[in-house]
C-alpha cells in the first residue's frame, strides 16, 4: 500500500499571519485559497502504561469521531464517528471494527484515559497549482491546553499536508517554509505530539511497573537495596490515584507487585539494613498485602468473567450471573475500605518512614548491618546462586503425588528468584539473564497455573455453602468447580515435565554462566 | 474492492460525465474509491485537473502493481483518487498484444488496489478492442451508457454478440439511458420499449446543459450543483447501482 504523504508542522515563534511567511511568494499561477476558521477540542487518550503509544498509535478525540494516528507517520489508521466517550474506556467495550481490533492490540485489560485536552483555533487553506487542483493543504494552528489558565498557547504551528502525489510540487514550499525566520523548529507528528503531552505535564512512557534501574556491579549492596526499594516504593505511589479512582484493576496490581518485590528484596538481602528497622517494614508490608488480598481476588474473578462463562454449556451460563453480581458488590465494598486506609494517616506516616528509611543519608550501623558494604555483584550471585539451588532442591522434593502443599511452596521459591533476577538485571549480560528468566518463566507459568486454579477452586468452594439455595446457579457453579478441578489436575500432571525442562543440563549451564564472574 | 466499468463502443454517450459523478458519489458514502482514466483523451483526468507526471505512460500502466500506485493522485474531494491517463495509452491495445494472457492483465495489475480501495471506475475510451476485453474480465459490473437512439442500441447488440460469441460473462452487463430528452418521442418509445428488459438499470440520466459545463466547472456536478436534476438522476442511479452491487 503507498502510504500518505507525510505531514510537516512548523512551529512559529509566535502567531505569524501567513502574509509574512513565504507561501505568499508562491510559484507563477499558484494561488492560496482560504477555507473555513475553526475552533477544535481535541482529546489524546492512552493507557497508564503508554501502551497504544508503545505499539505506534495516537489516540485522539475530536468533535465528530475518534482516531488511532500512527505515531510516525501521522496517518489515520482507524476511526470510529459518532463516538463521545468518557474520561476514559476499554478496548474490549467498543463496537466490533477494525478500530476495536488495533485498541485490543495494545491492551484489554487497562483502561485508556485521557492524557490530556487541547484546544485548537484553526485557519485552513488550499495550495492550488496553474490548474487550480488543490496540492497541499495548508494550516494555520494555535493550540492552547484546555482549562489553562494561562493565556498563552502551548504553541502556534503551520501545517503542510501534500496531496498524494504531488509530494514532488509541494517540496520546494517545505523548503522555503523550514529556512524562514519566523520558524523556531521543523516536527514530524510524534515530536507534536510529545510537544503537546510536555506541555500538559506529562511524558510519554513515564511509567512502568518494570524495574529499570542500572546498579553498579562494584556499588554497595546496601546502595543498590536502596535504590530498588526507591523504585517499587515510585511504584506503589504512581499507582495509588489509580486505585483510589477505581480506573483498572492493574492499578492495584502494580501496586501489589510492588510491595511483593520490596518484602522479597528485605527478607532474601539479609544483614544490610538494620535488623529491627528491615522487621518492622517486613511487617508492615506483609500486613498492606493482606489487606488488598481479598480485593484483588475479586478483580481476578470479575476480569475472568467471560471465560468463566465459557467453561459452562450455554443454557447455564446466565445462572452465573447472580454469582458475579455478588463478587462485584462485595469488591466495592472492600475497594472503599482499601481506599480509605490509602488516605489514612497510618498509611501516610508509613511511606514518610519509609521514605526516611530510603534516604541516602542514613547509612546502616555496621553491626546491625554486616553485609551492607558488600559489592552488589557479590550479594546479587551468592543470593541468585542459593535461591536458583532451593528451586532445584525443592523441585527434586517434589513427590509422585505432587501435593498442593509442595506446589505452593515451590512457587514462592521460583518468585523470589524471579524477583532476584530482575533487580540485579542490569549487572549481568542482557542475553544470558532474558534466556534464564525465560527458562525460569515456564515453570513460573505451570506453578502460576496449579495455584491459580487451587485457588479459585478454594474461594468457589467456600463461596458455595454461602449461595442462597437455587438449583441453576448450583449446578452452574457445580460445573464450574469440576472444570477448574480438571484444569488444576492438568497443571499437576504437566509439573514433572516443566520442572525437568528447567533442571535441564542446558538451563543449569545458562545459571553457571551467569554465575561466573562475567558481570557488566 | 467492487470494480465498475463505463463502457461504450460509441462515443459521446456520457460515459465520462457518469465515471466522474458516479465515482464522486460511491466515495461520500463508501470510501475510498479509485477512478481509473483509460481514456488516451484524459477527460475524466481533466474534470478532476489532474495531469499524469511526465514519466508516467502506458508501458507503467502495463508494469503494474508499485509502478501505479506511484502515479495515483489525490483528487479534491476527499477518499477520492484518481489514476490519470497519458496520450501514450493510445497505443495500448498494440502493448497489450504482446503481453501473456492480455485479457486478464487489467485485473492481474489492480490487484493489489484491492486492499485500499472500495470501489474502483475504468473510465473506458469508445471502442471494442483488446484493452476493453480486459476491462470485461476486470470488472464486476459493465455500466453502459445509451442515449436513446437507434444507434445507441445497435451498438449495444454488438456489445452483446460480441460476449455471446466469446464466451463472456454477458450478465455483467447494465446499460442505463443517458442524455434522455424527454420532450422526444423518440427517446420516450425506446426507454418504453426496454423498460422490463432484463439487466437494464431503471434510472434514466436526463440531458442537462449543467452535465456539459463540468468542463468549464472542472469538477464533479455532484460536488458543484448537487440540486440540479442531472446531480439527482446521478444519485438515484448510484443507489440503484450500489443496491445490485451488495447483491454480488
Amino acid at each position: 500500500m503507498r502510504a500518505t504523504p507525510k505531514t510537516v508542522y512548523f512551529r512559529l515563534n509566535h502567531a505569524a499571519s501567513l502574509d509574512s511567511l513565504p507561501v505568499s511568494t508562491l510559484p507563477v499561477g499558484w494561488s492560496l485559497k482560504a477555507l473555513s476558521a475553526s475552533t477544535e477540542r481535541r482529546d489524546f487518550y492512552d493507557t497508564f502504561e503508554w501502551q497504544a503509544f508503545r505499539k505506534g498509535i495516537v489516540i485522539v478525540e475530536k468533535q465528530e469521531a475518534i482516531f488511532l494516528v500512527a505515531l510516525n507517520t501521522g496517518q489515520e489508521l482507524s476511526s470510529l464517528p459518532h463516538t463521545r466517550i468518557c474520561s476514559s474506556f476499554f478496548s474490549d467495550q467498543l463496537p466490533a471494527c477494525k478500530f476495536k481490533e488495533l485498541l485490543c492490540s495494545c491492551s484489554t485489560i487497562r483502561a485508556f484515559t485521557r492524557l490530556c485536552s487541547i484546544d485548537a483555533f484553526t485557519r485552513s487553506y488550499r495550495i492550488l497549482d496553474n490548474n487550480e487542483k488543490t496540492i497541499a493543504t495548508l494550516t494555520s494552528e494555535s493550540l492552547y491546553l484546555a482549562n489553562s489558565e494561562s493565556p498563552e498557547p502551548l504553541t502556534h504551528l503551520i501545517t503542510l499536508s501534500p496531496l498524494k502525489g504531488y509530494e514532488e510540487e509541494v517540496a520546494p514550499i517545505k523548503t522555503l517554509l523550514s529556512s524562514h525566520t519566523e520558524i523556531s523548529t521543523v516536527l514530524d507528528f510524534k515530536a507534536l505530539f510529545q510537544l503537546i503531552i510536555h506541555a500538559a505535564g506529562r511524558k510519554a512512557e513515564d511509567y512502568s511497573s518494570k524495574i529499570i534501574l542500572t546498579l553498579h556491579p562494584d556499588a554497595p549492596i546496601h546502595e543498590s537495596a536502596r535504590q530498588l526499594l526507591q523504585s517499587t516504593m515510585y511504584v506503589m505511589r504512581k499507582n495509588e490515584e489509580g486505585i483510589k479512582k477505581n480506573i483498572d484493576s492493574e492499578f492495584l496490581h502494580d501496586y501489589r507487585v510492588a510491595i511483593r518485590r520490596s518484602r522479597s528484596l528485605l527478607k532474601q538481602l539479609k544483614g544490610i539494613f538494620d535488623d529491627r528497622e528491615t522487621t518492622y517494614f517486613l511487617n508492615f508490608f506483609r500486613d498492606l498485602g493482606k489487606k488488598s488480598n481479598e480485593l484483588r481476588d475479586r478483580d481476578v474473578y470479575l476480569l475472568r468473567q467471560t471465560t468463566y462463562f465459557h467453561y459452562l454449556p450455554p443454557f447455564l451460563q446466565p445462572s452465573l450471573k447472580p454469582f458475579f453480581v455478588n463478587i462485584s458488590s462485595s469488591r466495592s465494598g472492600l475497594h472503599k475500605r482499601f481506599c480509605r486506609y490509602l488516605s489514612s494517616s497510618d498509611y501516610r506516616s508509613f511511606l514518610d518512614e519509609l521514605e526516611r528509611f530510603l534516604n541516602p543519608l542514613s547509612i546502616p550501623n555496621p553491626e546491625n548491618a554486616p553485609n551492607a558494604s558488600l559489592s552488589t555483584k557479590s550479594v546479587a550471585m551468592t543470593s541468585i546462586k542459593k535461591a536458583w539451588k532451593k528451586v532445584i532442591r525443592h523441585g527434586h522434593q517434589i513427590s509422585r503425588k505432587t501435593t498442593d502443599s509442595e506446589l505452593h511452596a515451590l512457587r514462592i521459591d521460583c518468585k523470589k528468584l524471579r524477583y532476584l533476577l530482575e533487580f540485579f538485571s542490569s549487572i549481568f549480560p542482557a542475553e544470558t539473564i532474558a534466556s534464564v528468566i525465560r527458562q525460569l518463566k515456564e515453570l513460573q507459568e505451570n506453578l502460576g497455573d496449579f495455584v491459580d486454579f487451587s485457588v479459585q477452586l478454594c474461594f468457589l468452594h467456600e463461596q458455595f455453602a454461602l449461595v442462597p439455595a437455587d438449583k441453576l446457579l448450583s449446578a452452574s457453579m457445580g460445573g464450574l468447580m469440576a472444570t477448574l478441578f480438571q484444569k488444576q489436575e492438568e497443571a499437576r500432571l504437566k509439573f514433572h515435565k516443566t520442572f525437568k525442562l528447567f533442571d535441564h543440563e542446558d538451563t543449569n549451564q545458562l545459571f553457571r554462566d551467569l554465575l561466573t564472574d562475567t558481570c557488566q | 474492492m467492487k470494480t465498475i466499468a463505463l463502457y461504450s463502443i460509441k462515443g459521446g454517450v456520457g460515459k465520462t460525465a457518469a465515471a466522474v459523478n458516479l465515482s464522486y458519489l460511491s466515495s461520500l458514502l463508501s470510501p475510498p474509491t479509485l477512478i481509473c482514466d483509460l481514456d488516451p483523451q484524459g477527460a475524466s483526468s481533466y474534470y478532476f485537473r489532474i495531469t499524469a507526471s511526465k514519466k508516467y505512460n502506458s508501458d507503467k500502466f502495463l508494469k503494474g502493481n508499485k509502478k501505479i500506485y506511484n502515479n495515483i493522485k489525490a483528487t479534491d474531494y476527499e477518499n477520492l483518487d484518481l489514476l490519470p491517463s497519458d496520450f501514450s495509452y493510445r497505443n495500448l491495445d498494440i502493448e497489450l498484444a504482446e503481453e501473456k494472457k492480455p485479457q486478464k492483465k487489467l485485473k492481474k495489475n489492480l490487484d493489489e488496489l484491492s486492499g485500499d480501495y472500495q470501489f474502483l471506475f475504468f473510465d473506458c475510451p469508445p471502442n471494442l478492442t483488446l484493452l476493453s476485453e480486459s476491462v470485461f474480465a476486470a470488472s464486476d459490473v459493465i455500466l453502459v451508457p445509451m442515449i436513446p437512439t437507434t444507434l445507441s442500441i445497435r451498438t449495444y447488440v454488438q456489445l452483446k454478440d460480441f460476449f455471446d460469441i466469446n464466451k463472456l460473462d454477458s450478465s455483467k452487463i447494465r446499460p442505463f439511458f443517458s442524455m434522455v430528452e424527454k420532450q422526444k418521442k423518440l427517446h420516450r418509445d425506446i426507454i418504453h420499449e426496454f423498460h422490463n428488459t432484463p439487466g437494464f438499470l431503471t434510472q434514466t440520466i436526463p440531458y442537462n446543459s449543467e452535465v456539459e459545463k463540468m468542463g468549464i466547472y472542472r469538477a464533479p456536478l455532484n460536488a458543484v450543483l448537487p440540486n440540479s436534476p442531472a446531480s439527482k438522476a446521478y444519485r438515484n442511479l448510484w443507489e440503484e447501482i450500489s443496491t445490485q452491487l451488495q447483491g454480488l
